[in-house]
């Protein structure tokens, strides 16, 4: 189960965003049908204007999950003031289905990298009942651990994240 | 009878060579003094009087040119050999990237590599510069948490915009004033489409 977790771990996502914990869920965010996000993988800004499919496993449908999308990196990376910035929570996901089936509790707010190369984090979070999550204040300041702690989600059971840098960035260099 | 040699390698001594054959007269001795570097040789060499044959830019072997008649030709004696007078055509050892560039640019593709990290604080490059770029953002970093003016003097020199350097000095007691080199990570990713260059996000730790 490490090999999955080292490229969390190198990215940084693990330490910054959540605490290292064990995958049990499989977890697919799949961009226009046809971009999957991988690990590390950068994305283009034309892509991930629309919310993606996210496709979940587990075992059955009763159990809910909630599904979290950060940016550890705003509003630049070399100086993250407003860490971390909210970007779509989905609640009570049905297990096995995917996020169209969840009630969406922060509605999906389109990246848009200005300075650097930001990380995009999907967070992935069983429930332990339904309707127990609740929207926190504001996008800016986002705590993903201490949101997790409010809502009594525990550790994660899935995440996985990518890059995006602004349309015309340096990319050549 | 036991000979005193000490050098057991093949390769020749600079000094003891220098010792063994005859000075060179005064005329030539102001004329080293004269030129001033590799650059100002070859206009020298141009406009002397004397018509000598072009031999060059790389130095010819300090022997060879003492031999020739015209004094003069000490000018191509200018590098200091500072291996102690061995020079091999292999690379082995030395352990400076060359990023395939002649040494002006590759310091201006560092400064403005390094200016960038600190800019953007992840940058995506090629592997090879990212690794070579990590000693020079080590070092702008260890002169800042100096945070002398001489040491702010000496990252102005380095760094092309100065408000970075002035944030950099601001900030980096409370960001790295715990943690003792190593301030960057390298991520290696996809290769680049165009050549197939492998990649890598350098990030600042």
């Amino acid at each position: 189960m490490s090999r999955l977790m080292e490229p969390l771990s190198v990215g940084g996502v693990i330490g910054e965003v959540v605490d290292n914990f064990i995958p049990s869920v499989n977890l697919n965010v799949t961009y226009n049908s046809n971009r999957q996000v991988s690990n590390g993988h950068e994305l283009m800004p034309a892509v991930i204007t629309a919310k993606p499919r996210v496709e979940i496993g587990g075992e059955d449908m009763r159990a809910a999950y909630t599904l979290v999308m950060t940016d550890p990196d705003a509003p630049s990376p070399s100086d993250a003031y407003l860490r971390e910035h909210l970007h779509w929570i989905v609640t009570d996901i049905p297990g096995t289905t995917d996020a169209s089936f969840g009630r969406e509790l922060v509605s999906y707010e389109t990246p848009k990298p200005v300075i650097g190369i930001h990380r995009y984090v999907f967070v992935l979070f069983k429930q332990r009942a339904r309707h127990s999550v609740r929207p926190p204040a504001s996008r800016d300041y986002f705590n993903t651990r201490s949101f997790a702690e409010e809502n009594g989600l525990g550790l994660p059971v899935a995440a996985v994240y990518f890059n995006a840098q602004r349309e015309n960035a340096c990319r050549r260099r | 009878m036991a000979c005193a040699s000490t050098s057991a390698s093949a390769t020749w001594n600079m000094s003891s060579l220098r010792s063994a054959i005859p000075p060179i007269h005064a005329r030539s001795a102001s004329s080293v003094h004269l030129s001033t570097g590799p650059s100002s040789s070859r206009l020298k060499f141009s406009s002397s009087k004397l018509l000598h044959s072009f031999v060059g830019l790389a130095p010819l072997h300090p022997l060879l040119s003492l031999s020739s008649p015209d004094s003069t030709s000490f000018e191509h004696c200018f590098t200091v050999i500072d291996n102690g007078g061995r020079f091999f055509a292999m690379r082995h050892g030395k352990r400076v990237p060359k990023l395939n560039r002649p040494p002006d640019q590759r310091r201006a593709l560092l400064r403005a590599l390094t200016t960038q990290l600190l800019k953007h604080g992840r940058i995506k490059t090629t592997r090879a510069r990212a690794s070579a770029m990590r000693k020079y953002v080590d070092k702008m970093v260890t002169l800042a948490k100096d945070g002398s003016l001489h040491k702010r003097r000496q990252a102005l020199g380095f760094i092309y915009e100065k408000e970075i350097v002035h944030a950099l000095f601001a900030e980096v007691e409370e960001r790295y004033g715990d943690r003792n080199g190593g301030y960057t990570r390298i991520i290696r990713t996809l290769p680049r489409r165009g050549d197939n260059a492998p990649m890598a996000y350098i990030e600042l730790v």
